[in-house]
């Protein structure tokens, strides 16, 4: 059998997921009880929870598509497991891809490891590459609160205004890559070009048109769920505009 | 008194989950290269690491000090353990507290923005599992190149984006011009430049831009 999708590998990988899950479980529990001390409403908490589950749908699937993507090289225990903790997808394809290529090979990921070496070597560079944050945050956390608190105190208003703000530069700094960023000029769908505007100007609208829907007619249920509606629903447009528009349109990146 | 206590033990507790989780992941190499019996040599290690390090720990870094104060304690915690939090978690959290109405810097944001990344993490941590574990014969067929599903999910960023960048946009629209249009100028300078360096600049522009549209009192 295959070392990298043996049953060992699956049960470190099972492992992994029970850890990751008693986390979540032990700080929502914690969360809700205290959102109940706090006096808000259970419906509140209810649609949370369900909004938050539609909404991660279909991000979670693209994560899954990128271990798909590893997998051909690393086998698919792996980057499941370095996927599911701390792992983002801009982090862990480049993390492999240098791993391998520290031996020399530079068709990097493309190809099936074999060598048990290399396999060890790229689950630690993917681990130790990621794991900084988890260092810093115990350290750094509570001075942020601190900090943010003070502002908070002096002028709230403006520690109002200042969140928005860093959410809107943070948003700013995606639309603008849907927009104009490039890609890599051999990859389709990573640039700025027919598709990404038409996933970012549809789910735009979509949005508009659900809250003011929910809006207009008090359709309560329907609020929480209009973003991972929209969002949805944008990629269901793309998927069928890429399969109706000549390829030529369909594909085009004006970034490259 | 009771109010403190709560963000205390969520400190307290997140410490421990924190390098608990730290432990448990340097263990996954560890538990390799015993079960396969090979240590590689750290020179490989470190060749491999060092143009990761080089780009992934200075963003890490920043990735720390821009999402702390906008995912709160408990979803710091929880979020830097499961990862994908640009692309998932802080989305998640802010459309929660959004919906929920609750301001970010409050305690019943803390609260719900917790409520929210837990269930996400939950739930993209059961998908994936699923995925691997039930539908790996099938998966190369979804995610293939010419699958009609591609085309989707390479847009995910810009359709998430979206949906929650038109509410902020609709609510706040004085202050987001200023940094939508310095990052499309950026851009248009440099294309390729990424996610990992716009953020803490569309972030820094915004904070400095609507500072001064606040002074002068053109936002209020």
């Amino acid at each position: 059998m295959d070392f990298k999708s043996d049953s060992f590998m699956y049960g470190l990988g099972i492992c992994i997921v029970l850890f990751v899950i008693a986390q979540s479980i032990f700080f929502l529990v914690r969360a809700v009880r205290r959102a109940k001390a706090l006096g808000i409403e259970t419906s509140t908490v209810k649609k949370t929870i369900s909004s938050s589950a539609v909404f991660t749908v279909a991000p979670a699937l693209a994560i899954v598509a990128t271990v798909i993507t590893l997998a051909k090289a690393l086998g698919i225990v792996l980057p499941w497991i370095r996927l599911s903790v701390i792992g983002a997808i801009q982090y862990e394809v480049p993390a492999a891809e240098a791993a391998v290529e520290a031996f020399g090979i530079s068709s990097g990921i493309s190809q099936e490891i074999t060598d048990p070496k290399i396999f060890a070597t790229a689950a630690w560079v993917m681990t130790i590459g990621s794991v900084l944050p988890l260092v810093l945050v115990p350290f750094v956390l509570k001075k942020i609160q601190k900090g943010m608190n003070k502002v908070a105190s002096k002028d709230s208003r403006w520690s109002d205004i200042m969140s928005a703000a860093a959410f809107i530069g943070l948003i700013s700094a995606f639309i603008g890559r849907a927009l104009a960023g490039s890609g890599d000029k051999f990859v389709v769908g990573d640039g700025a070009g027919v598709m990404s505007v038409t996933a970012l100007l549809s789910s735009m609208l979509f949005m508009f048109i659900l809250e003011k829907l929910a809006d207009k007619h008090n359709i309560n249920w329907l609020k929480p769920f209009a973003m991972p509606f929209s969002m949805i629903l944008a990629m269901i447009l793309v998927m069928i505009l890429a399969k109706v528009l000549p390829s030529d349109i369909a594909t085009f990146e004006w970034r490259g | 008194m009771k109010k403190r206590s709560y963000s205390d033990s969520v400190h307290f507790y997140g410490i421990i989950w924190d390098i608990a989780a730290l432990l448990v992941f340097l263990m996954i190499p560890i538990a390799i290269c015993i079960h396969l019996n090979v240590w590689p040599e750290a020179k490989y290690v470190f060749k491999g690491l060092l143009p990761v390090a080089m780009i992934f720990y200075p963003s890490a870094i920043i990735e720390v000090l821009t999402y702390t104060p906008l995912l709160g304690a408990g979803g710091t915690y929880l979020g830097f353990v499961t990862g994908n939090i640009t692309n998932l978690k802080l989305p998640c959290g802010l459309n929660a507290m959004e919906n929920a109405g609750v301001r970010a810097n409050s305690e019943e944001g803390e609260v719900i923005s917790t409520i929210a990344i837990a269930t996400s993490s939950i739930v993209t941590t059961v998908i994936i599992a699923l995925g691997v574990l039930v539908f790996s014969p099938l998966l190369p067929y979804i995610t293939a190149e010419d699958s009609p599903l591609t085309p989707a999910f390479n847009q995910v960023v810009p359709a998430l984006f979206g949906a929650l960048g038109i509410s902020y946009f609709r609510k706040h629209w004085k202050i987001s011009i200023i940094p939508l249009a310095v990052i499309v100028i950026i851009l248009l300078i440099n294309g390729s430049i990424g996610s990992g360096v716009l953020i803490p600049v569309g972030v820094v522009v915004a904070l400095l831009s609507t500072h001064l549209l606040y002074k002068k009192g053109w936002v209020k």
